[in-house]
């Protein structure tokens, strides 16, 4: 313990260095850890979990996937037909649609875009992903907002970023056009609520039977002719497995069913469907991975070596005296280690669990748009990531002075003072 | 800043006082100190630690400025000067000669000579003339590219009174110039002082501990408690 | 900082050239100003050489980080830069911004095809070309470990492969485009015989997938990191062959297999056009060619853009990561900004008795400050040119990411990185900003030591 206690005072011999190494330390490890947050979080996305994960159904070669609503109603069976087919746990689908508050074709722009999911109420808390992830009092406000979306089918939730674009609030009213092939298709809606914040800050939801009632609704308005994507605006279908056989069970009971041919569809777990997105993002990820954080370790260790080498510089005399004392050489570098250690893993620590209450509190995620992923948000492992990186660049950093603090030789040091 | 030049001392210090302020405590220094030096004179300062001796050397080369009092320097009254004022009239009118030599250890002996010539506007051929008559004079001729870790003690004193007399200053302050030299070094420094002295006219103004340098000056002033108590120079009859 | 970064990149080289040229007048006014002597400056940084060579290698680094990660951003603004005629306009669906999502009706096409405006080839048809893009979802189950066995190709379905390569103004780099049926008869490996569809690749896109092949395949191969004109491969449950590849380097058409619409579109339940580009006679005619469609052409409701401005608004993507390089480099630069800190003020701390002998003799405080800014200057400057060195190595590395507008889609693309002279500069002048304000406020302390505490 003294030696720990003689440790924390030698750090307090130049607390103007002691600072700025613990200022340059700080930021470094906050790029490190909040890469760090964004590679954690893709690599749960797109790792497949071994039980109770989720499958999608899509059209089996092109994107965007539409396929005809009537393949619903089999699907979320897993299209089982036979005496021991297995039966999925859950289902929920995805119809899209993209609309926009102006209903003046020359001002629509970004802004007043709005990109909705029709969904089942039902389906929202069990089957959208993030939901286990929710606070008590989030998971609250959403049970709250599905059980008025069961009553009012013309009900909207809306996700924050859209929101604050549109500059609207919770019990208001909106009118959507449609846009692109949802041309013709409009909706008036009532602002339930919006969604926690996070993955869904830029997606909206309607309740499925609205949607499908315009849809059937349009030829009445548009002299019998159907909605070009009456036939096809099915996107996706979500089953919930219990595990890897039971998937692959659904998966052949899909694929060879004869009763999805035109279009033919695929089934694949979740994280494949997340893989296959950010395939074409491999480089970007690899150069966070590989070269952004690496680079960000070494110049790190680099700052903290040159505030070590300079302190032990300055204190010859002084390893010199502790080793007349009877300090030993190893005594001397753990000395030296020590105090780089207790600065590096204490930023470390302070600088990662600081992050985590902004960003996850305060700031509600980082804004990293990368494929369909908009916000990020740091886990708490991240803290032990901070403590990792600041004990590792510590040592990296301060090895090198420690034995050369070590290999002092006394008989010089007292030679130049006299 | 300047009177009609009087024939009289080239150092006037009249009533000078100088007093430091720790927190709320007053520490006197000098009390009421009046002193004249005469041109080309070599004047010798003793006293006890703490008796103002530094100070007053500080005050008379315009490292500081006095509390209360005058000080003329020639027909400058220095006492009056600004920072700025006093660093450009150091670089003309004084040389100043430390202790532990203050070499600059990554410059040679040539271009720590050369360092207070760099602020006199000359060309490079005017100062490397007045470097090499420095060098000279003080026979370190066969060391110019020589850097302080490459000197003894008493060379890097040749060195730093060459730096000292290399502008020519018309007043060659020396604070225990021989306070870190064997006795050796210590007889071989204070001739220099000496030829320069005799040599170029110099007004010089020593501190010292060292009876040896002591007994070279023309005259010994004693301070204590900030006041002055003169002594003849030792080698005057009793 | 993000502001700052943008107005570097998108300023344009002049910007850049300006502010370097503003740094070297500085720094030699700064020589001029000071007095003590630079030899001093720099021989106590060769003195010290350990800590100056760590804190100019954390230059170096974050330096070097900066600059692969804006060539990776530039190599992406180049590819959408080379792409689009500026004298075509792209039509796509009203309300559409990517072609992933349009639908044209052929009846539009031929009636806007037949628009004053449009220019003609020899035979006097229009210069026009009828595509329909497409996004698969292709299988690779020979995919290494830890990659997926699914990718997105993209595909472009054409009717007129020669009036599309005169459209689009692309010459192939070898074969030949594919023929007008689109398929041809192949002996496979195994004997059989088969119809196969003949794709014409981009560059890109053919190293992609040949690198993506089975290790056997791969070592079997004419060019293992390539597929050459006459190779097979698999695409939407059909055998394909490359008849060609196209000279599409700094293009998106890079990333694209082209084939025969009519043989393609319904392998994926495609059967209508996405898109039509038209050849106006040069960019002002382009111009109002796209606002007559928009606002004075009353037979369809179509989107049309004049090309280039269709692939500049794929640079939304371009601006975000351009925005993340600027906060990360801002963050990393602060880091090396107390790095050398700290070393400038163990020197001001370990010579502060040169400094009392530099204002003995009467050099002024600002003198002191200008050697001591100087020294932070040479380290940022050596530290900075190493870097600048340094990511020069990265300049023509291949990667892949994807662009996109505003509104959702995007295109994957496989470009080049590229290490330019405007990136060099702003290296450069990130390590200078960086050693100005680290070098700054040690060396205002140096200006402020008493010279008489110091000599005491």
């Amino acid at each position: 313990m003294k030696f720990l206690v003689l440790v924390a005072k030698n750090l307090r011999r130049n607390p103007l260095r002691t600072v700025l190494t613990a200022l340059g330390t700080m930021m470094l490890v906050m790029v490190v850890t909040l890469v760090w947050s964004v590679l954690w979080f893709l690599d749960q996305a797109t790792t497949q979990r071994s039980e109770n994960f989720k499958a999608i159904v899509t059209e089996r070669w092109s994107i965007p996937s539409r396929m005809p609503y009537s393949y619903a109603a089999t699907l979320r069976e897993g299209a089982a037909r036979a005496p021991g087919d297995v039966r999925p746990l859950d289902w929920m689908t995805w119809q899209f649609y993209v609309g926009t508050v102006e209903p003046s074709p020359q001002k629509i722009s970004l802004d007043n875009m709005v990109f909705v999911v029709a969904i089942d109420p039902d389906k929202a808390l069990t089957m959208l992903e993030g939901m286990d992830l929710l606070t008590p009092e989030q998971h609250r406000e959403m049970e709250q907002i599905v059980a008025k979306a069961k009553v009012n089918k013309q009900g909207i939730v809306m996700g924050r970023t859209q929101m604050a674009r549109l500059n609207k609030r919770v019990g208001e009213r909106i009118n959507l056009y449609g846009l692109s092939n949802f041309k013709g298709l409009d909706f008036e809606f009532e602002i339930l609520g919006q969604f926690p914040p996070g993955r869904y800050d830029g997606l909206s939801a309607m309740h499925v039977d609205y949607f499908n009632s315009q849809m059937d609704a349009y030829p009445s308005r548009h002299g019998g002719r159907k909605h070009p994507l009456a036939d096809r605006s099915l996107n996706i279908v979500w089953l919930k497995v219990p595990d890897d056989q039971a998937f692959n069970h659904i998966a052949a009971q899909i694929e060879s069913s004869p009763l999805y041919t035109s279009p033919p569809v695929k089934v694949e777990t979740l994280s494949s469907g997340v893989g296959t997105f950010m395939e074409a993002f491999r480089d970007l990820l690899w150069g966070l991975r590989w070269v952004l954080t690496p680079a960000c370790l070494v110049t790190l260790s680099l700052v903290i070596a040159t505030a070590i080498s300079i302190s032990v510089r300055e204190r010859q005399l002084e390893f010199a005296v502790l080793k007349v004392l009877g300090f030993r050489p190893g005594q001397i570098v753990l000395l030296v280690v020590g105090e780089a250690l207790l600065l590096g893993v204490s930023v470390g620590v302070a600088t990662a669990a600081g992050l985590f209450v902004l960003v996850n509190w305060y700031l509600e995620g980082i804004r990293f748009p990368i494929g369909f992923f908009d916000v990020f948000f740091v886990p708490p492992m991240g803290v032990a990531v901070g403590a990792a990186v600041g004990a590792l660049t510590s040592l990296a950093g301060s090895l090198v002075p420690a034995w050369t603090a070590r290999n002092v030789k006394v008989a010089d040091v007292f030679a130049k003072v006299a | 800043m300047s009177s009609p030049p009087a024939d009289g001392p080239l150092v006037r210090v009249r009533d000078v006082h100088k007093f430091y302020l720790r927190g709320s405590e007053r520490i006197d220094v000098l009390n009421g100190l009046t002193l004249d030096v005469a041109e080309g004179e070599f004047l010798g300062l003793m006293g006890p630690s703490g008796s103002g001796k530094t100070t007053l050397l500080n005050l008379i080369a315009g490292l500081d400025t006095p509390s209360q009092g005058q000080i003329w320097v020639g027909d400058q009254l220095i006492s009056a000067m600004s920072e700025a004022q006093l660093a450009r009239w150091r670089t003309r009118h004084i040389g100043f000669i430390f202790q532990f030599y203050h070499l600059l250890p990554v410059l040679s002996a040539y271009e720590n000579v050369e360092l207070p010539l760099l602020l006199l506007g000359l060309s490079a051929a005017q100062r490397r003339q007045q470097v090499l008559n420095a060098l000279e004079l003080v026979g370190l001729s066969d060391r110019l590219r020589h850097r302080p870790g490459q000197l003894s003690g008493g060379q890097q004193q040749r060195v730093g009174i060459a730096r000292a007399i290399v502008t020519d200053p018309t007043l060659i302050v020396a604070d225990e110039p021989t306070g870190d030299l064997d006795a050796r070094s210590a007889e071989e420094i204070l001739d220099l002082l000496c030829e320069i002295r005799a040599t170029l006219g110099k007004t010089i103004l020593l501190v010292t501990h060292d009876p040896r340098a002591a007994v070279r000056a023309d005259r010994l002033l004693h301070l204590d408690k900030g006041l002055l108590v003169e002594h003849a120079p030792a080698s005057s009859p009793p | 900082m993000v502001s700052i970064l943008r107005e570097l990149y998108y300023g344009g080289a002049g910007t850049v050239v300006f502010l370097l040229i503003l740094s070297v007048e500085a720094i030699l006014l700064l020589l001029a100003a000071g007095r003590v002597p630079l030899q001093y400056s720099l021989r106590n940084l060769l003195v010290r050489w350990k800590t100056t060579l760590l804190t100019a290698l954390a230059f170096t680094l974050v330096v070097a980080v900066m600059a692969v990660m804006l060539a990776f951003v530039e190599g992406m603004k180049r590819l959408t830069e080379g792409t689009g005629e500026p004298g075509n306009v792209i039509v796509l669906a009203e309300g559409n911004t990517d072609e992933t999502f349009s639908n044209l009706p052929v009846g539009d096409l031929t009636d806007i095809e037949q628009q004053p405006g449009v220019l003609r080839d020899a035979q006097g048809r229009p210069l026009a070309s009828r595509e329909c893009y497409m996004v698969i979802n292709q299988p690779f189950p020979d995919a290494p470990p830890g990659r997926p066995k699914r990718r997105f190709l993209q595909v472009r379905g054409i009717d007129d492969i020669e009036r599309a390569a005169a459209v689009h103004n692309l010459h192939l780099a070898e074969g030949q485009w594919f023929s007008p049926a689109g398929v041809e008869e192949r002996v496979l490996p195994g004997g059989t015989r088969r119809t196969v569809v003949q794709g014409v690749l981009g560059r890109g896109i053919a190293e992609e997938l040949g690198r993506a092949r089975g290790p056997q395949r791969r070592a079997q191969a004419v060019n293992p990191d390539r597929l050459e004109v006459g190779d097979l491969f698999e695409l939407a449950d059909r055998t394909w062959v490359v008849a060609g590849i196209m000279d599409s380097e700094a293009t998106t058409f890079n990333s694209e297999i082209w084939a025969k619409r009519s043989v393609v579109g319904p392998l994926v339940g495609k059967e209508g056009y996405t898109t039509l580009v038209v050849r106006t006679a040069g960019p002002a005619a382009a111009i109002r060619f796209k606002n007559f469609l928009e606002r004075d052409y009353d037979k369809a409701k179509v989107k049309a853009y004049v090309e280039t401005e269709y692939y500049e608004n794929l640079t939304q993507t371009t601006t975000q990561f351009l925005i993340a390089i600027a906060v990360v480099t801002f963050f990393i630069a602060i880091g090396g900004v107390f790095g050398v800190m700290n070393t400038m003020f163990a020197a001001v701390s370990q010579r502060r008795r040169d400094i009392g002998v530099l204002r003995l003799l009467g050099y002024g405080r600002r003198q002191i400050l200008v050697a001591f800014l100087l020294e932070s200057l040479v380290i940022a400057l050596v530290g900075g040119l190493l870097g600048c060195a340094l990511s020069t190595l990265a300049d023509g590395w291949s990667a892949t990411s994807v662009i996109s507008g505003h509104a959702g889609g995007g295109k994957f693309v496989v470009f080049r990185l590229v290490v330019d002279a405007q990136i060099l500069g702003v290296g450069l002048l990130l390590a200078l900003a960086m050693g100005l304000i680290g070098g700054l406020v040690p060396a205002w302390s140096a200006m402020r030591l008493k010279p008489l505490e110091v000599l005491r």
